[in-house]
């Protein structure tokens, strides 16, 4: 599979402004139906697929959410979850 | 043309005005209820068109029909079962991209739709044009441009409705998704196709391939071939894309609304970011954002007591005007005791609570909520608000409590998980509302001075959050994260924020009314048959021994149940001074006021508990709270024994 590795970074790391390439979500227990099969299934429901441009807006302070622009729509995200969007920057 | 009944249903995301077309088709005669089973809000109207009735059911505000929620199983299950004569698909014009996903999962369900493209208003001004024809075409709906708020293409929706419905048409277009999927869909929906579904097998296929839950586990009741094999195909689109299979499904059909929408939209980004715009920019920053939500809320805090206290004077006095009348009639004794002290005097405490704090408190924060505000608030809390195992959302019911606890309990629903419901539920009934502010403003503020009261507020805030935190981490299952859209701010829909209101209202009055009725009532007869002084005694070694008050505090703590301000108008009935000072220590005033902070919350809060969560947990809620309380009175009032006044 072409996984590039080396650029995919969690969208906490982005800084306010950047927008990047959703490459992946990564769920709690990989694979299959687990618990984080909801919520990778619901953030995929609101425009977060593999392939995707995301921008971060900005973040709230002392490690508050995230707000992000995802196919015209703007989305508040918990620090938690924006931990397990992975993306890769455009160059 | 005879009398003809037709059911249409509104479907669509969150905040796309489907509740303000509601309202509009529908006007008062609404029913609101809940879906059987469910904590989901099932809205229904009827309105008389053209010789027909016709039934509107506004189903919940959804992004996509899997069933990651209850809100969308059961929104899946009424098309697909119940099958209503049309669904109007009600969507955002400025975020069309994410609206048609949830249009195209529509079309998937095969069943005779059109779509209301609304707030064409707010998208201009955000620069974007939609060919509503092109957007027809390529969806094969029709699709009719409103503003629902204004009232503008309600008529011709709904003549566009009746008319599918009258040619008996369904969607016609459907998505294609790459060859390798749509193969693999055909297989197993030759399958489906053998058997008796009240899904459409294209769509059970699917379905089955992006391993849905209940899908699949009712497939695999009828024929468990079925989904064997479609759990092969799913694994070889993943080995194709070296992605899950549901993914796969998820992007291509994001891709194919994305397609749509490129083609049916311009976009003319304006060169002035509209004022909705820097307003979101403004509310939502790190610096400015805090003082200006603290500046709101104080605000609406500020104006609700002060309407609320005027107000409730000014109609308890009115009603208390009618003693002299009742007594006239019922001439005194106990037929006047029981009649005007229990049944009257309840109706008045439901009155003076209802009316003139919950009102404007619902009227401001649903205009909060309809213009958006709330949800910047949900972001601006998130981070606080986990520390105490919840996300930003549930600080709205916690806002909600300070008003009254009720409506905050049925306002938990907004939460995601049973889990977050019980835990913001339990949290939002040990913030003070108002009859609680009265007694620590009225003993503690008055008497020992207004830096006490505060004491006791910043007290209160940190037992909410130390017992949020034990609950959070004793309660089994892990913390839902924010995920929350912020659709941009818009001018609030008067009419629709006072028919929430109206509708909350009617709830509470359902709620709590009978129950202080007839608490009173039983109280009363208590009362009378010299039953306090007894139940009295029986406290005292709480009472006295443990909290170290007088023991007449034990009935004031009775008739707190009913009602939390009660507790300080009994208190000085029956210590027969309101200059409290003279009968209570101060270490007295503080201990007593803890204890009907924490308590119990009132017999209303508790109906509403049950309403909300079941009898269990709330009556494990209120078991809790009270040995909390007790607890809480019996520290603070040894320790305070120790502070030199």
């Amino acid at each position: 599979m072409n996984k590039p590795e080396k650029a995919e970074v969690p969208l906490t790391s982005l800084r306010d402004g950047e927008t990047a390439i959703v490459t992946s979500i990564k769920t709690a227990c990989g694979k299959g139906r687990g618990r984080g099969w909801g919520f990778a299934k619901r953030l995929m429901d609101l425009g977060l697929t593999p392939g995707t441009r995301v921008t971060v807006v900005k973040s709230a302070p002392f490690h508050g959410p995230l707000e992000i622009l995802v196919r015209g729509s703007r989305i508040a995200l918990g620090r938690g979850v924006a931990e397990r969007i992975f993306a890769e920057i455009e160059k | 043309m005879t009398e003809k009944k037709l059911v249409f249903a509104l479907a669509g995301n969150a905040n796309v005005g489907k509740s303000v077309i509601f309202n509009y088709l529908t006007g008062l005669h609404q029913h609101i209820g809940n879906w059987p089973g469910k904590t989901v809000e099932r809205a229904e109207g009827t309105l008389h068109f053209k010789g027909y009735t016709i039934d509107i059911v506004d189903l919940p505000g959804i992004y996509s029909l899997s069933t990651y929620s209850l809100e969308e199983l059961v929104s899946r299950k009424y098309i697909a079962v119940e099958r209503p004569d049309a669904v109007i698909n009600v969507t955002d014009a400025s975020v069309l991209e994410r609206n048609l996903f949830f249009t195209l999962q529509l079309i998937e369900l095969e069943t005779p739709m059109i779509m209301a493209l609304n707030q064409i208003d707010l998208a201009k001004k955000k620069g974007i044009e939609i060919d509503t024809r092109k957007l027809e075409k390529l969806l094969g709906i029709p699709v009719v441009p409103t503003v629902a708020t204004k009232g503008v293409g309600i008529s011709q929706l709904l003549e566009k409705t009746l008319e599918i419905v009258e040619k008996n048409q369904t969607a016609k277009g459907k998505i294609r998704y790459g060859e390798e999927i749509e193969e693999r869909i055909t297989k197993v929906a030759e399958m489906v196709e053998k058997i008796q579904f009240w899904y459409p097998p294209r769509y059970v296929a699917i379905k089955l391939l992006e391993d849905d839950e209940e899908i699949t586990r009712e497939i695999n009741r009828i024929d468990p071939q079925i989904t064997r094999a479609a759990e092969k195909l799913a694994g070889e689109i993943e080995n194709l894309h070296g992605h899950s299979c549901s993914t796969v499904i998820t992007s291509e059909r994001y891709e194919a609304a994305g397609c749509i929408a490129r083609q049916a939209q311009k976009i003319v980004t304006p060169t002035k970011p509209p004022l909705t715009e820097r307003l979101h920019t403004i509310t939502t920053h790190k610096i400015a954002g805090y003082p200006i939500m603290a500046s709101v809320l104080l605000l609406m805090f500020y104006s609700v007591f002060t309407f609320g206290n005027y107000t409730s004077e000014l109609i308890s006095n009115i009603l208390y005007g009618w003693k002299p009348f009742f007594s006239s009639v019922l001439g005194g004794g106990i037929v006047e005791k029981l009649v005007w002290g229990g049944i009257i005097e309840g109706l008045i405490a439901s009155v003076t609570i209802a009316l003139p704090y919950i009102v404007p408190f619902y009227v401001i924060l649903y205009l909060l909520e309809d213009s958006g505000y709330l949800s910047r608030i949900a972001f601006l809390m998130d981070n606080v608000m986990h520390k105490i195992g919840l996300h930003g959302k549930a600080f709205i019911p916690m806002m909600l409590g300070y008003g009254c606890n009720v409506p905050a309990c049925l306002g938990c629903r907004i939460m995601e998980t049973e889990r977050e419901r019980v835990l913001a539920a339990f949290v939002t009934t040990l913030v003070p509302c108002a009859a609680r502010t009265v007694i620590i403003l009225g003993l503690v503020g008055q008497f020992l001075g207004f830096q006490w009261a505060l004491t006791l507020y910043v007290v209160d805030l940190l037992v909410i959050f130390a017992v949020g935190r034990l609950a959070f981490k004793t309660l089994p299952g892990e913390p839902t994260a924010l995920i929350m859209e912020m659709s941009d701010y818009r001018k609030p829909h008067a009419k629709t924020v006072l028919k929430q209101t109206w509708f909350r209202l009617a709830e509470f009055i359902k709620i709590a009314f009978p129950l202080i009725i007839v608490g009173s009532f039983a109280i009363k007869l208590a009362e009378i048959l010299g039953l306090l002084e007894p139940i009295a005694a029986v406290l005292s070694p709480v009472t006295v021994l443990w909290l170290g008050l007088p023991a007449i505090t034990g009935i004031t703590l009775i008739f707190g149940v009913l009602r939390k301000e009660l507790t300080l108008i009994m208190l000085a009935t029956l210590l027969g001074t309101t200059n409290f000072a003279q009968v209570l220590t101060p270490v007295q005033m503080i201990t007593f006021t803890l204890v009907v902070m924490f308590y119990i919350p009132c017999i209303a809060t508790i109906s509403a508990l049950v309403k909300e969560l079941g009898w269990k947990k709330a009556l494990f809620i209120t078991v809790f709270e009270i040995l909390f309380a007790l607890t809480i009175g019996g520290i603070a009032s040894r320790l305070l024994m120790l502070v030199p006044t």
